[in-house]
């Protein structure tokens, strides 16, 4: 083998010095504007333990022996949607306002459980008649103060579509176990056993301090918070999935692909070790952790490399670090694979993003996903996408899924000398990252230091700084401005469900009916258990979930349980810029 | 006129209310430093009353607004509203984030200046701060 590699670089050599350079001579350039891959840039490429095949360690290939097979559509109907998956994100106003979203998507033949937006108030801890929040009550989502929001948002959910039938999502995080907790509250007055409950909250606090800004409380507490969560769902709740690490966040923050990866390995390490301290096997919990579609840019190939860098990366760091024996726990499981990235959307000349999703959906084919093109085009034109857009994206889905057949052969580009060369790049990267990150003392650490954030915003920075001296080119937006491009004009014909009307009303409305249920609870046993919740939260063994629970049947709010951590935690200061 | 008796603009980016997309308020903090402005960045979760604050204590000439939630359409005007309830009437002020079109003439009938949304380059903000602030 490295005799052939030593003549394959000797031949390299002279290919340059024959053909490549009285080519480039020819046309005045002094470099060569594109590369080529040869077996020479992968010299020790071995197939079993670098790739090996679906399903298998390292799970470079893919995560699964098959891809997920979609059923073949009827004449006439559309391909059937899985029940037990969750909707698409959405939560709008108030709790009200959301009920009779899901109502109005049911008539449409909507069959799965909610995939719920919340505000940023309840992302926040706090509850929508705070003066503190006026204005955002509602607005990315909906405002759940108390159980009676989840009481009224499941209402359409009964009978054929009973808790113990769908699959929820919930976009939650710095409050994820109270809100959480309010579920459970509502399962267990239903009669519905926790063990029978499907449910994904994001439950991703660590990222949070170095993306996406909805922390409460301080790291170390946060990282209680999680160990609470993780214990009691493994005893209790074998379908609710423990987190969904969300690394396209930490890359739409600016990071780059070496730092998206190492800093969710990181974090994915942290979650790892809570665990195991609190004294469980690791194969116990790992295989309820879930990953939120890693990645994210328009640099096709290199994103493809990067899906599979972080299969086996996962895969080494799960079986080498924690001794986990279960293929389960190995495993990356990822709903949604490769995407354009959210933050590469444009407002210039919007419908291009649709053509930017389709390449992403590409990538995702081609490193083991769906090819699901996400955001729908609209992404960067205000809040929530319109139904048009929404049905561009899906029909793009199918388009590729059925038609171009995509999804046909599995890792397609395994092999590739410029591929199987990226994903060792993008690893070594990442694992040199990781390992600066562990020499710090870890995730908390480097968050608490402000390391991570600022290595982002310095990545965020530079990439702007490529925008505006057009080392990178963005189609309109840098390049190809001028006036004889047309601006393609797009229009929403078909009417949201979700009336703006409503959206102007919404906080007024939220912040009478929680005044109402606050006068009209015992309020004796509200103080009663919040004081019972400072002892808990003061002794840092007890786990604090089955507590919440009891709160959110007498309707607590969400803010006043917050409060009292807030006393007994502390509340986060971010690091300054 | 002698350039280095120029005074430095003074810049304050804020983030208003509980939205935390903050990867433009930190590139625009960066790049205005860059182009020769002295800039602070509030960190996250301010309220106007916090935004108005800092401004003055900062004695800043121009305020950036970010806000990627929804909620400027309460949280611009409010900003300047409570300048104006300061007496203060010289800062020049300015939104960026996820802004609707049609939400811009109703900002700026209240007051905030220009909008600018994604894709804006630092350099177009800059010149835009610098003949525009309103104390030279």
């Amino acid at each position: 083998m490295s005799a052939d590699i030593e003549k394959i670089k000797q031949r390299k050599k002279e290919w340059e010095e024959k053909v490549l350079k009285p080519a480039l001579e020819r046309f005045w350039l002094k470099e060569s504007p594109t590369e080529f891959y040869s077996p020479a840039d992968i010299e020790d490429f071995d197939f079993p333990s670098q790739v090996g095949f679906p399903g298998e360690y390292p799970f470079t290939a893919g995560t699964y022996p098959t891809s997920p097979a979609l059923p073949a559509p009827r004449r006439g109907l559309p391909a059937a949607s899985g029940q037990v998956r969750a909707a698409t994100y959405s939560g709008y106003g108030t709790s009200e306002d959301t009920r009779d979203y899901y109502i109005e998507m049911q008539r449409r033949g909507q069959r799965r459980g909610p995939n719920l937006a919340f505000d940023l108030p309840t992302q926040c801890g706090y509850d929508s008649d705070n003066p503190l929040v006026r204005g955002e009550v509602g607005k990315t989502g909906v405002a759940v103060d108390t159980l009676k929001d989840f009481e009224v948002i499941y209402e359409p959910f009964q009978g054929e579509l009973e808790l113990d039938r769908i699959a929820s999502n919930f976009t939650i995080n710095g409050p994820c176990n109270i809100l959480i907790a309010m579920y459970f509250a509502l399962a267990e007055k239903r009669g519905i056993p926790l063990d029978k409950l499907r449910a994904t909250p994001q439950n991703d606090i660590l990222k949070e301090f170095i993306a996406r800004g909805t922390y409460i409380f301080p790291p170390r507490h946060s990282m209680r918070m999680f160990r609470d969560s993780l214990v009691f769902f493994t005893r209790h709740c074998p379908h609710v999935n423990i987190t969904s690490v969300g690394g396209y966040h930490i890359r739409g923050a600016g990071a780059t692909r070496e730092q998206d990866l190492a800093f969710s390995m990181a974090i994915l390490c942290a979650y790892l070790q809570e665990g195991v301290n609190a004294g469980l096997d690791v194969d116990s919990f790992a295989p309820r952790f879930s990953v939120n579609a890693f990645g994210g840019s328009m640099e096709f190939f290199k994103e493809i490399a990067f899906q599979r860098a972080a299969r086996r990366m996962w895969a080494k760091v799960v079986k080498e670090k924690f001794g986990a024996r279960n293929e389960r726990s190995i495993l990356l499981r990822q709903p949604a694979g490769a995407h354009m990235g959210y933050e590469n959307c444009t407002v210039q000349r919007p419908l291009n993003n649709l053509t930017r999703s389709v390449v992403g959906a590409i990538a995702s084919a081609l490193s083991g996903g769906l090819p699901i093109p996400m955001p729908p085009f609209d992404e960067p034109l205000g809040l929530g996408w319109s139904l048009e857009a929404s049905q561009l994206s899906e029909d793009a889905f199918k388009i590729l899924y059925y038609e171009a057949k995509l999804n046909k052969v599995l890792d397609p580009l395994a092999g590739s000398y410029y591929v199987e060369h990226l994903t060792d790049e993008i690893e070594e990267a990442a694992w040199k990252e990781l390992q600066k990150i562990e020499s710090m003392g870890g995730v908390v650490a480097a968050i608490e230091s402000g390391y991570m954030q600022r290595e982002i915003a310095k990545s965020a920075f530079e990439r702007q700084r490529r925008i505006e001296t057009a080392e990178d080119l963005v189609v309109g937006v840098n390049c190809f401005v001028g006036e004889n491009e047309l601006e393609v004009q797009t229009s929403h014909l078909v009417p949201h469900p979700y009336d703006p009307v409503k959206r102007e009303q919404a906080e007024e409305k939220q912040i009478k009916r929680l005044a109402d249920l606050k006068k009209n609870r015992d309020n004796r046993a509200v103080s009663q258990l919040l004081k019972e919740l400072r002892v808990k939260a003061q002794k840092e063994d007890e786990n604090l979930i089955p507590h919440f629970i009891e709160c959110a049947k007498a309707y607590v709010s969400e803010q006043e349980m917050c409060d009292v951590l807030r006393d007994v935690f502390g509340e986060y200061q971010p690091a300054t810029l | 006129m002698n350039k280095s008796k120029e005074k430095t603009i003074r810049v304050l980016v804020a983030k208003t209310g509980l939205d935390g997309h903050d990867r433009g308020a930190k590139v625009l903090t960066l790049g205005l430093r860059n182009e020769g402005m002295e800039t602070i960045y509030t960190g996250l979760r301010q309220t106007p009353e916090k935004i108005v604050q800092t401004a003055i204590q900062e004695d800043v000439d121009a305020i950036g607004l970010s806000c990627l939630s929804g909620a400027h359409k309460y949280l611009f005007p409010r900003v300047v509203e409570l300048l104006k309830e300061k007496g203060v009437d010289d800062v020049l002020v300015i939104g960026g984030g996820i802004v609707p079109p049609e939400d811009i003439p109703f900002l700026k009938e209240k007051g905030i200046e220009e909008i600018f949304g994604p894709g804006t380059m630092v350099g177009e903000v800059a010149e835009y701060i610098r003949k525009n602030i309103k104390r030279k």
